[in-house]
């Protein structure tokens, strides 16, 4: 074959006519853009919030779609066609260095979401996310519409429950400290208030509680557990002051099984998300006796009902009951164990 | 008025001296991306250095600036060169010039201002898609008027690639840029991804890998002075690119809401995507057998030879990429961005390099500044990016496989430290290598030693 310029000029045009009728002219025409069940449209304020995610390349690191591959790895719905009917352009993404935003709309409230826009690290403070303050309350303000927007029919229930749940937390937290807590308290099943904490808070486990209270917890409930992290200022209402838990352990003894369940659930209407996708159970029992320790100064750990001991139990003697020790002390003591 | 413009090879020159200059930008904002993932507090508020932002300008510096510019330069100079005659019209190749350099110069300055059309390799404002458009456009009617007047009767393999570069990426670029949209560049609803990964993927298929492929032709004979092994090896190369290259763009969004037939066609296509790459790779290899010595101990050869190596490896790792079997570990995780790298630089960068060092003499009929600078660049950007491979799919398949162990993003992020400190570091290699490029252009310009008459090989 002799490559004449007739043969090559026009037999490469062809060649390409052909594949794009293929490969782009005949999805165009048979694909139909319908709504999908969840579908719901976008307000002004939400679309300007989309068109802040497309023009700063948000999508470099989010994506916008739950994959077929997801399935049985966390998610609960695979992203259908229609979910992106008339989105402009549905910017799907092709990293996950965050995560996925396909379904982000209620899983925080909206204060949750401009602490963390203004710097990610005081809501997630491993976050490689950079800080957006820059943009402005504004701009703030309706990326945050657009963020609770994803998910749709999905996102507007889980809206409404947060916003439910929201109100009656700032009325309780309006209402006096204590009866806050008592409120947070109420909430808890009983079942698991009247639960200890059933590991041991060994030097051990209070550091590996304490490697996760740094990585999850830090920014909002700060260096001192007092709720006065770095986030705390934008969290309406604010993060709870654990040192202020010891006047409220049930039956005068108990805090473990309350630790536990909000860690796992977290506090829909607050900022306080739930961990129970982040965290397995050994995590969220130590981080419990950490913060049980250290900013309560006292831990139920260990105490009756104890059931019988799991079989990595050290011998350990609760000395946490009575005359908890005070910060300067257990550093003392870390060093002195090094 | 504009006398420069009517020198013979100008506007070859000027998209190469471009190239080289877009490669230090390029990489730099390259650095300010990696730098955002090591520590991201770094450049902390500092609206035009965010990693969405800077992340596009890197990458489309890249791809159009650096590696594109450089290509077209060298084909402005070797298709005329194969066709015996001049460049049908010089000052229409500046106008060329122009118009692809204000659109990748929009990027640094558009996007740092959080002005992007967002979708992957398609962020060009419109007004600067439609420049670039026009830079093909002038490519097009150029190209073809120097063959339609050409001396030499054989049209060699390497003007077929340089030439059909154009005739496919004019419509390809405005078909996946959905440019008679020009507020928003995308169709509403799912079916725009298609579009968007039509052009993703014509962008290293149609653009960058024929001038490539177009380059390595061009200089293997011309350094090993044999003959091309196979002109029916060349042939099907040729024709099996465009075929199988032009229907694999599905293969991005595999795992997203899409047809199941348009998943199989990007799947099967993606696999027999291979074949170009090895005939392409087979027909070179074969002609410079026994005389390997002479490739290696050319300061261009050598780039030639591991680009096409990089084409080897990014060719068969494409391929297997497509497969959803493989994608329930390496995608949307860095095992793309080690692959993206080997295919941009390793591959067409390698050879755009390889090129620019035996073509620059030929254009400015000046000796090389310095050989040694080449090799050391060489070097350089060759730790760097093996480097960087090795370090991304380390990364890449510890996101993957905790992914597949049911971790969530959030608690991987700190086993990645490691990887992103090196992969900042290894980059500062590529750009120390990017500067002494550019530095031993501008040097071989100003000083090179000037060749007689004789030509210089």
């Amino acid at each position: 074959m002799k490559m004449t310029p007739k043969i090559f000029i026009i037999g490469s045009v062809l060649v390409w006519a052909a594949s794009i009728s293929l490969m782009v002219i005949f999805p165009w025409i048979s694909m139909e853009d319908e709504p999908s069940d969840i579908w719901t449209p976008m307000n002004e304020k939400e679309k300007a919030g989309h068109d802040i995610y497309v023009n700063n390349g948000c999508h470099y690191c989010h994506s916008l779609y739950v994959r077929t591959i997801d399935w049985g790895k966390g998610a609960e719905r695979i992203s259908k066609m229609g979910d992106y009917y008339q989105m402009q352009p549905a910017i799907l993404g092709t990293e996950r260095t965050g995560p996925d935003l396909s379904q982000e709309g209620g899983e925080h409230t909206d204060d949750w979401h401009k602490a963390h826009f203004i710097n990610p690290r005081y809501t997630n403070p491993l976050s490689l996310m950079p800080s957006w303050e820059f943009l402005g309350e504004k701009k703030i303000e309706q990326l945050t519409a657009y963020m609770q927007h994803l998910g749709w029919k999905m996102a507007d229930k889980r809206m409404a429950r947060q916003e439910k749940w929201q109100e009656k937390a700032i009325e309780a937290y309006e209402a006096g400290p204590d009866s806050n807590i008592t409120w947070l308290h109420n909430n808890v099943p009983e079942e698991w208030r009247n639960m200890p904490n059933p590991y041991p808070a060994t030097d051990a486990a209070l550091a590996r509680g304490r490697n996760i209270y740094e990585n999850f917890c830090l920014n909002c409930h700060g260096p001192v557990g007092d709720g006065q992290g770095k986030a705390a200022k934008y969290l309406d209402p604010p993060p709870v002051n654990f040192t202020t838990l010891k006047r409220h352990l049930a039956e005068d003894k108990y805090i473990g099984g309350i630790f536990y369940y909000q860690i796992m659930n977290g506090i829909t209407g607050t900022a306080m998300p739930y961990f129970k996708r982040q965290l397995e159970s050994e995590k969220i029992w130590d981080v419990s006796n950490f913060v049980a320790v250290w900013f309560v100064g006292y831990t139920d750990a260990n105490i009756e009902p104890r059931g019988i001991d799991a079989s990595y139990e050290p011998e350990w003697e609760n000395p946490y009951l009575e005359d908890p020790p005070t910060m300067e002390e257990m550093d003392k003591k870390k060093e002195e164990d090094q | 008025m504009l006398a420069f413009t009517r020198k013979p090879n100008s506007a070859a020159l000027a998209f190469i001296i471009a190239g080289s200059v877009w490669f230090v930008v390029g990489t730099i904002y390259g650095l300010f991306s990696a730098i955002h993932l090591v520590s991201p507090e770094f450049f902390d508020n500092i609206p035009a250095l965010v990693f969405g932002r800077t992340r596009a300008i890197h990458v489309n510096t890249v791809l159009y600036g650096f590696v594109g510019s450089l290509l077209i330069g060298l084909g402005m100079y070797y298709t005329p060169a194969l066709l015996k005659r001049r460049i049908w019209s010089e000052q229409l190749g500046w106008l060329s010039f122009m118009f692809w350099t204000v659109t990748v110069l929009s990027g640094p300055i558009t996007f740092s201002m959080g002005m992007s059309q967002g979708r992957e390799y398609t962020e060009y404002l419109w007004i600067f898609d439609v420049s670039l458009v026009l830079a093909v456009l002038t490519m097009v009617v150029n190209m073809v008027m120097t063959i339609l007047r050409r001396k030499e009767n054989l049209l060699y393999v390497s003007v077929w690639y340089f030439t059909a570069t154009f005739l496919w990426v004019g419509g390809s670029y405005f078909l996946g840029n959905v440019m008679w949209n020009p507020s928003t560049g995308a169709l509403p609803g799912i079916l725009d991804s298609i579009f968007h990964w039509f052009w993703g993927h014509v962008l290293p298929g149609l653009l960058l890998t024929p001038m490539a492929v177009g380059v390595a032709y061009f200089v293997i004979p011309r350094i090993t002075r044999t003959p091309l092994y196979s002109h029916t090896l060349s042939i099907l190369g040729f024709w099996t690119l465009v075929v199988f290259y032009s229907h694999i763009g599905g293969h991005h969004i595999v795992q997203a809401p899409m047809p199941n037939w348009l998943k199989m066609i990007s799947a099967v296509d993606s696999m027999f995507m291979f074949l170009p790459v090895i005939i392409v790779i087979v027909n070179l290899w074969m002609t410079w057998r026994g005389k390997g010595g002479r490739i290696f101990g050319d300061p261009a050869g050598k780039w030639i030879a591991l680009g096409l190596f990089w084409y080897l490896i990014v060719g068969a790792q494409g391929s297997l990429q497509s497969l959803p079997e493989m994608q329930v570990i390496t995608h949307f995780n860095n095992w793309t961005v080690g692959h993206a790298h080997i295919a941009i630089l390793g591959f067409s960068g390698f050879l755009a390099i390889g090129g620019l060092w035996h073509i620059l003499p030929m254009i400015t009929r000046r000796q090389l500044y310095s050989k040694k600078l080449v090799e050391v660049q060489f070097g350089l950007v060759m730790i760097g990016l093996t480097g960087f491979f090795i370090v991304l799919t380390i990364a890449g398949l510890i996101q993957g496989e905790s992914w597949y162990n049911g971790e969530v993003i959030y608690r991987v992020l700190p086993e990645l430290d490691a990887y992103m400190v090196l992969r900042a570091a290894l980059g500062m290699f590529i750009i120390f290598g990017a500067f002494i490029g550019l530095y031993n252009v501008i040097m071989t310009i100003k000083k090179g030693k000037p060749i007689d008459s004789v030509e210089h090989n």
